[in-house]
């Protein structure tokens, strides 16, 4: 187990490097500059009158300045190796819109994201699971089937139209108002609040966000669980604990459901990136201060430092993610750990 | 395990279906509509003032956006101001409008004793030397806004209340440059005084040479000032949620307080929350949770805000924005060196009718490049109205006709035989300028004229443009609210080297025009010399250009003396009558 592990471990370090160049090209070789976007007074730049030759020299100059200090004068695979040295000792510089430092931008927005996507995945569980679990026990009863095209059409839906719709018709505005609209908290939030009210405020802020963040989700785990319940339903020792006459319940709920739920530890691997990546649509549409917010500004601003930090540290943890899945897999299902011994 | 989990997720829905029916509790009593009614100016209250995104950060001279300018603009003072009404230039910080030497090189400013720092400090030379020192140092992270101190060469202190300027060349806007540094205090912005022994003098000379301080300084105002900013304004910095809002409170001991000449602030908090989103915007505004949108999508301003309920509530407010969208053509081209084909160009081009459906009717048709209520707007220019016979005719007497028959006119130039054939460029993304090249698209098509529309990526329609490899662009331009200098996009000079005048626009007369007219302080030759001035671009038509846009802004009716000035709304003049105010007085002691 511990030359497996440190096997895995080692192999992660190739892979991550070999994602860190492609994230770093893909940033870098995108159109935009960000010195250009700064220069307020560019060429065109709608606010502006315009830029004399004179003064188009002093801000090519002004434009050299800021990027030599910021060391984007250097050949891109100069960059690349600083920037790559720095992410090992865990220095991801500063941002180019504040000369903070990037580590502090993400640790401040992190306590939100993670809130937002444990509740969404919770609710996913919670859901899909039970209606998994129903499905195969039903199998293609009218109910099974209905729980499948709902969960098929909401899968169908674009996050973008269902939250814009919900926003115009829930929050507030022309129609009902049983949310607010955006926001993690009310206008006159104060620090004297009672805890309770604070809470209260504060769920009833991120109702509509969970909700929307965890719809298309049913679809697809509750038919990894239908699926995975069915096959073991089918197995052997299912047909003789039947036949030794337990009650049905038991059979589902103790030898089925937990042999089934093997397959849904792999799916962990993609909940640790997805936990940070945040979700940009429901945190730009309600405004949640949120890593996905953070990154989609960060983009749009060509603010390299934070749109490559953010990148590294999802792919850190999808790595991570796929590991401990791996390991787990291992754990419960001992089979997988001898099948490599025997190799 | 299912059913106990579930315990977790009954309070959420819960609490969700039993909230708060509102944010705020708005008072119920209805908004007072007359100015009689509504009495003295009143302090109090909140103003709750949408911003799409959060500010770069509140070091007024290290941050390069429009949102930290905006919210910095109620911390920060400066010598000089301009009158909101008719944009003159009056003084602020300075006690009157500076002395200027006849070679109008020397500006001297004498400075109000009685304009006090945030924190209760007086407000000296020093400080304003402090100021220049800080923009001019090559060490803070400033470039681009140093460009425009170029001239500034160097700054002493007469006395401890006096400051004198010396600039490199006579231009007329000196004065407004110079008077508009922005006031920082010394004792916060560098309290170790590490500026003190350099001069502006040698600020402006060779970096290399200057003392291991100026660079120290640098980087302690680059890296500690993000978020802590302190000047001479009538509001002051308290609290910022990343993300979420930023809120001002009303400095109480405010130094201009009961001043003549001095904007007086009467709201308590301003709070700007952050909103990317413009429909979330307006849905928060409908619920109550927004005061104030500076500029709602024209969309949005014609639909979703006409409601009764919303006008009960809200009242819009339209005005010009100060810029200009264009067609551009480009000069050098065989096809557009002959001003017939400009002007033919120009009548084919329907601009009433874009502006009526592309910005349904939020804009107005200009003949210029002057902002509609500056005095230099020549207002007896006859405009070129729609007219595509009258282009065709102008294309035949050019020497445009389909010799070939192809449904194309030709004509042969420089002894090749050219259709007229040509491609606008457009930058993608932006809906307005690519509507814009369809409409006359559409009406070319019928009249022999093959074009075509290009959507470019940002970056590479600006390389474009400024390599001048187009035929044609659709593009815009800021217009100055102050006095305007267009010498950087019309003067032939400006053609080379990637200059803004990206159409090689060039004409003697204009060129002449434009030297002198920056050597003039007198105002009422300079508007004079632009009249004349303008008259040959209309006449030349190096630009179809097409319209001003309006913009729309959205104000919660309870507040008072809310105002269209040519330069905009000015929400620092607005007030509450007490029996409107919709948010308890909380200034917090100070």
């Amino acid at each position: 187990m511990t030359s497996y592990l440190l096997q895995r471990v080692l192999l992660m370090i190739p892979t991550f490097i070999g994602i860190t160049l492609i994230v770093f090209l893909v940033v870098r070789l995108a159109p935009g500059d960000p010195a250009e976007l700064r220069a307020a007074g560019g060429l065109g730049a709608a606010a502006s009158g315009g830029i004399s030759v004179d003064k188009r020299g002093a801000v090519d100059e002004a434009m050299a300045q800021w990027r030599a200090q910021y060391g984007l004068d250097k050949p891109l695979y100069v960059q690349y190796a600083v920037w790559l040295q720095n992410i090992f000792t865990l220095s991801f510089g500063v941002s180019f819109k504040d000369s903070q430092p990037v580590w502090g931008k993400i640790t401040e927005r992190i306590p939100v994201t993670l809130k937002l996507n444990l509740w969404s995945l919770l609710v996913v569980y919670l859901v899909a699971i039970p209606l998994g679990i129903y499905s195969a026990t039903h199998q293609n009863s009218i109910t099974d089937q209905a729980t499948t095209l709902i969960a098929f059409v909401l899968f169908a839906v674009p996050l973008v139209w269902a939250a814009t719709m919900a926003l115009v018709f829930l929050c507030g505005g022309d129609f009902y108002y049983l949310f607010p609209p955006g926001g993690l908290e009310s206008l006159d939030a104060a620090d004297n609040w009672s805890w309770w009210r604070k809470i209260s405020d504060h769920a009833w802020h991120l109702f509509l966000p969970v909700v929307l963040l965890s719809y298309d989700g049913f679809a697809g785990l509750s038919r990894y669980m239908r699926a995975s319940m069915l096959e073991v339903l089918r197995q052997d020792y299912v047909q003789v604990a039947r036949s030794k006459g337990l009650d049905e319940s038991v059979v589902v709920f103790k030898h089925v459901l937990r042999n089934s739920l093997i397959p849904q530890v792999t799916l962990l691997a993609s909940i640790l990136p997805g936990m940070i990546g945040g979700s940009v649509i429901i945190e730009t549409i309600f405004s949640i201060p949120g890593l996905g917010q953070l990154g989609f500004e960060s983009v749009l601003s060509r603010d390299y430092p934070v749109v490559l930090a953010l990148l590294a540290v999802t792919s850190i943890l999808t790595l991570i993610g796929i590991l401990i899945s791996d390991l787990l897999l291992a754990v419960v299902d001992p089979r997988i750990a001898f099948g490599r011994r025997a190799q | 395990m299912f059913a106990r989990s579930w315990r977790f997720i009954l309070p959420v829905l819960f609490v969700a279906s039993c909230g708060d029916k509102a944010e705020i509790k708005v008072a119920d009593v209805k908004p007072i509509l007359s100015k009689e009614e509504a009495g003295k100016p009143v302090t109090g209250d909140w103003l709750v003032y949408h911003e799409l995104s959060d500010p770069e950060q509140l070091n007024p001279l290290t941050s390069s956006d429009a949102v930290s300018s905006e919210i910095g603009g109620f911390m920060f003072e400066a010598l000089l101001t301009r009158d909101p009404r008719t944009l003159e230039i009056k003084p602020y910080i300075a006690e009157a409008r500076p002395e200027i030497s006849q070679d109008k090189l020397t500006y001297t400013f004498k400075i109000r004793k009685d304009a006090r720092f945030q924190d209760g400090r007086p407000l000296t030379g020093e400080d304003v030397l402090f100021s220049v020192k800080a923009v001019k140092c090559p060490f803070v992270n400033a470039p681009f806004l140093r460009v425009y101190f170029n001239s500034l060469v160097d700054a002493e202190l007469l006395d401890p209340y006096t400051i004198r300027f010396i600039t490199k060349e006579p231009y007329f806007r000196n004065e407004s440059v110079l008077g508009g540094i922005t006031l920082l205090p010394r004792h916060h912005y560098d309290p170790e005084n590490l500026l003190q022994r350099v001069t502006v003098k040698d600020l402006s000379q060779d970096p290399a040479k200057l003392p291991p301080e100026a660079k120290q300084f640098g980087e302690n105002f680059n890296k500690n000032y993000n978020r802590n900013p302190m000047g001479t304004g009538p509001y002051k910095f308290n609290g910022w949620k990343t993300g979420s809002e930023l809120e001002l409170i009303r400095h109480r001991d405010y130094w201009g307080n009961g001043k003549e000449g001095i904007d007086q602030p009467r709201l308590d908090r301003l709070k700007f929350r952050f909103v990317n989103n413009m429909d979330a915007a307006l849905n928060r505004m409908k619920s109550g949770s927004l005061d104030y949108i500076e500029a709602l999508q024209p969309v949005q301003a014609v639909r979703g805000t006409s409601s009764n309920r919303f006008n009960q509530e809200f009242r819009k407010y339209e005005y010009y924005s100060p810029s200009y969208t264009y067609l551009g053509w480009n000069n050098e081209h065989p096809i557009f060196r002959d001003k017939k084909v400009r002007q033919a160009m120009t009548y084919f081009t329907d601009r009433k009718l874009i502006v009526k459906s592309v910005l349904f009717g939020l804009g107005e048709v200009v003949d210029s490049h002057i902002y509609l209520f500056r005095p230099e707007y020549d207002k007896s220019l006859v405009g070129y109205p729609y007219d595509p016979l009258k282009a065709s005719a102008l294309l035949a007497e050019a020497g445009w006709r389909d010799t070939d028959g192809d449904g194309v006119l030709d004509k042969t130039i420089d002894g090749k035989k050219t259709p007229l054939r040509f491609e606008i460029k457009v930058n993608s993304g932006n809906a307005l300028r690519k509507s814009v090249a369809l409409v006359l698209l559409d009406e070319l098509k019928k009249h022999g004229v093959a074009a075509s529309v290009r959507e470019l990526d940002w970056t590479i329609f600006l390389n474009d443009v400024k390599n001048h490899t187009f035929d044609a662009v659709v593009l815009g331009w800021g217009m100055p609210t102050d006095e305007p200098d267009a010498y950087q996009v019309w003067h032939s000079s400006q053609a080379a080297n990637k200059g803004s005048n990206a159409i090689s626009y060039k004409n003697s007369r204009v060129d002449e025009i434009l030297e002198i007219y920056r050597r003039e302080f007198d105002a009422k030759k300079r508007v004079e010399m632009y009249k004349e001035f303008q008259q040959i671009l209309h006449e030349e038509q190096p630009y179809t250009f097409l319209f001003v846009r309006k913009q729309v802004s959205v104000v919660h009716r309870r507040f008072q003396d809310v105002e269209i000035f040519p330069a905009g709304l000015r929400p620092i003049d607005w007030w509450v009558p007490a029996r409107n105010q919709k948010f308890a007085s909380a200034l917090t002691p100070q």
